[in-house]
């Protein structure tokens, strides 16, 4: 039982927060949203250099080795000053699931490429009514020397800047997890304006030849590959989500310190301080079973159970928190001008992807029946 | 970072987990039907308590030179978990609140006879601090002690004295300074032997189980109970607060209300056929319970870590309390919609579920996100301690 965060560790976060810091000024987001895509290859590029890309790569493969605990530290840092860089389908979802499910010639491919910012690989978890990558309406025929893909994944990040694209189809005799070239033929990407004012793409694939050599599992090795991919991504949305929360509280506190009104700070009011003060017992709950899902999956132990708790937290922490901010600072929190809306639009992005509370509550809910069931006297 | 019990630690668990059920005999149950007995005092509940003392399980915390074994935040939480799993009324602000303070602070006359009584399993002690007019705002206390030579005349009246009933003393908080207006700076504590003249006890019933009023009567008390400096007695109470809280809201005693509803609603047949735990909407109640208790472990497991580091944080602190007295009334809720109209059967009635024992914390459940400092001042609390706010007025 250890809650310390390591000197190591403190000193990956302490390096993300300088370069983040030095990205995110307000003239610089607003100089990357005027582009097609929320990326900033500047920033994204400085990461790289600091080795912040690879903390969770293998050494081998030009990383840090330092494993998943600290990938979820980097995405805190990313929620806290809403960076425009796609840490967690690049990170979490692709690189993470290519370091532990991809071969050998697969990993020394790319993993050396993602650490070292030249080459982005991105990853597609969902399709239309379908937050289930391991159960997707996307389909796979097997054809001599690999597969020819069918089907649209949607709200792909970072579609138009990747090499390759980790999603999975489902084949006659099991599933398969392919990375897809986007430029390939049969690919179409369309953009689609999300809540965070991103442009991300729906993913259109029609009889798309994936070679074997791109082919990253099958079989019950791809249903592994497909639920590591997904626990990932939902823990590091949570890791993003807490750092977003984290700061829209710490925002709100100090506005309503400064604002007066009746010739008094708005903090001195019982109702508006009390309000602040639930977001921050909030995003204690957020941070807790963020950090044990980030730890049983960085100790590759089993993590089903406590992501989806954390998911389940995320969803109603950051609707929350992101509700109150906005309620307490007025009209303010909602003019373009100021720094909230961001964060309250990426909470939300974040909330209802890749799993939400009432799906995952429902989810849980099912499987706490079948344990109990299964244990209940005939 | 790793959040789990290690093997040490999951040992101690399950051997305080074996050890209670030893002590909770039938015959303490049967001793605690009836609910002048639920919270301890009965002939029963003194023989188990003296057991175990006798085995060495009171005072883990404290000091080697106390007797104690110097045992950790976090293995004196896990056995505090594990004891008020076991439903035991074992009284924790006497053991792990009280006593180390009366042992560093008291004379060596008092410390030997109320220390060692405790370690013996011998002694309890009363909470005086409230009265009628000083709940959240204690230091407004008017009990007086006036000094009389070597003695004390003590006078005035402390409200919800919990176990006052049949405690061997009350931790007495007295004003000492004649001057209201010093509030917290006039305070004194003394223990108050509970046979000694001018005494006298009132129950209150509430809605779940009996407290007192207590009554001080020109009571004459020796010099030797008073315990640390005149005037100084305000950082006495002050600095168990946290020690208290870790001991009200422990993750066991809500977890097993959670698993035995789990099993119940797997074992008994819903109306349209099947088990009640097929129905979605039993599912989403404990899938809630469950994601909630979840932080009630990490947060309680946290607190105990902290402590075991330095000094707690202020905000962190308020905020455990905040979350896991709203969350175990929540819980409450949630559990007893499960079990339906039967859930509203009281114990010892026919056909009460899971013998009433959710019906029974649900109604003591009311005092939860009032006592151990209301709720309104722990966010006070968090808003100044965690987030630099100004304070409210």
């Amino acid at each position: 039982m250890d809650f310390t965060i390591s000197e190591e560790l403190q000193s990956v976060q302490q390096l993300a927060q300088q370069i983040l810091g030095d990205f995110t000024e307000v003239d610089k987001l607003k100089a990357i949203e005027a582009q097609d895509t929320r990326f900033d290859p500047a920033l994204w590029q400085a990461l790289a250099e600091a080795g912040l890309l690879g903390v969770d790569i293998d050494e081998a493969n030009g990383g840090m080795g330092l494993g998943f605990f600290a990938l979820g530290m980097l995405c805190e840092e990313v929620g806290r000053t809403v960076a425009p860089v796609p840490v967690v389908p690049v990170l979490a979802g692709a690189a993470g699931t290519l370091r532990r499910f991809g071969n050998d010639t697969q990993r020394e491919q790319w993993l050396p490429g993602i650490a070292a910012g030249s080459a982005l690989v991105t990853c597609a978890l969902e399709e239309y009514h379908n937050d289930d990558p391991t159960r997707p309406a996307a389909t796979a025929q097997a054809v001599e020397g690999g597969y020819t893909l069918s089907g649209s994944k949607i709200c792909v990040d970072a579609a138009t800047h990747s090499a390759r694209i980790l999603l999975s189809a489902q084949a006659e005799d099991g599933l398969v997890v392919a990375l897809v070239d986007p430029r390939a033929a049969g690919v179409a990407l369309n953009p689609q304006v999300v809540t965070s004012g991103e442009t991300r793409h729906e993913l259109v694939m029609d009889q798309v030849q994936v070679g074997a050599e791109d082919i990253l599992a099958t079989g019950r090795e791809a249903l592994e590959a497909m639920d590591w991919a997904q626990q990932a991504t939902r823990t590091a949305l949570c890791a993003m989500a807490l750092g977003l929360c984290d700061k829209m509280m710490r925002i709100t506190g100090q506005y309503t310190s400064e604002r007066e009104q009746f010739g008094r700070a708005i903090a001195t009011f019982q109702a508006v301080s009390h309000r602040v003060a639930d977001c921050y017992i909030d995003v204690e709950c957020l941070r807790l079973v963020t950090q044990q899902a980030a730890s049983l999956l960085d100790q590759g132990r089993p993590a089903q159970d406590a992501v989806s708790m954390a998911k389940i937290w995320c969803g109603d922490v950051a609707h929350r928190v992101s509700q109150a901010a906005q309620h307490c600072h007025g009209g303010t929190g909602v003019d373009r001008d100021y720094i909230l809306w961001r964060y309250c639009l990426m909470a939300r992005q974040i909330e209802l992807s890749a799993g939400n509370s009432a799906r995952l509550t429902g989810e849980l809910g099912q499987a706490i029946a079948r344990e109990y069931l299964a244990a209940a006297p005939a | 970072m790793n959040i789990e019990l290690t093997p040490e630690q999951k040992a101690l668990q399950q051997e305080v987990r074996e050890y209670m059920k030893t002590v909770m005999t039938p015959e303490l149950l049967q001793e605690m039907k009836d609910d002048e007995l639920k919270e301890g005092g009965g002939p029963e509940f003194r023989k188990q308590y003296a057991r175990m003392g006798a085995d060495g399980w009171i005072g883990l915390s404290w000091s080697k030179e106390l007797g104690g074994k110097e045992m950790s935040h976090l293995e004196q939480y896990i056995f505090t978990d594990e004891v008020v799993r076991s439903g035991f009324a074992y009284p924790f602000l006497t053991t792990e609140a009280v006593t180390p303070v009366i042992a560093a602070n008291a004379n060596d006359e008092v410390r030997e006879e109320v220390v060692g009584g405790v370690k013996q399993g011998k002694v309890v002690i009363a909470i005086g601090y409230s009265e009628p007019s000083a709940g959240t705002d204690l230091a407004s206390l008017k009990t007086k002690a006036v000094q009389d030579g070597d003695h004390w005349i003590i006078n005035g009246q402390k409200m919800w004295t919990s176990l006052a009933n049949y405690a061997d003393y009350v931790w007495l908080a007295a004003r000492t300074d004649p001057d209201e207006s010093k509030k917290h700076k006039g305070l004194t504590m003394f223990l108050v032997p509970t046979d000694y003249e001018g005494f006298s006890v009132t129950p209150v019933h509430t809605l779940g189980v009996r407290t007192n009023a207590t009554y001080y009567n020109d009571i004459r008390l020796p010099d030797k109970y008073r315990v640390g400096e005149v005037n100084a007695g305000w950082k006495l109470i002050t600095g168990q607060l946290n020690i208290e809280r870790l001991s009200l809201f422990t993750h066991g005693q809500v977890d097993s209300l959670y698993v035995d509803t789990c099993q119940w609603a797997a074992q008994t047949d819903a109306p349209g056929g099947g088990k009640l735990i097929e129905q979605p909407w039993v599912q989403h109640n404990l899938a809630r319970v469950k994601s909630g208790l979840e932080v009630v472990k990490l947060i309680c497991w946290k607190q105990a870590w902290a402590m075991d580091q330095g000094p707690l944080d202020m905000a962190d602190a308020s905020t455990a309390k905040v979350y896991s007295s709203e969350f175990f009334v929540e819980l409450y809720r949630l559990l007893l919609e499960v079990l339906g109209g039967a859930g509203a059967i009281a114990a010892h009635s026919p056909g009460a579920a899971l013998k009433g024992r959710i019906e029974f914390r649900w109604r003591v459940g009311s005092i939860l996100t009032f006592g151990g400092g209301t709720n309104e001042i722990q966010r006070d609390i968090i808003a100044m301690a965690g987030l630099w706010m100004p304070r409210t007025r």
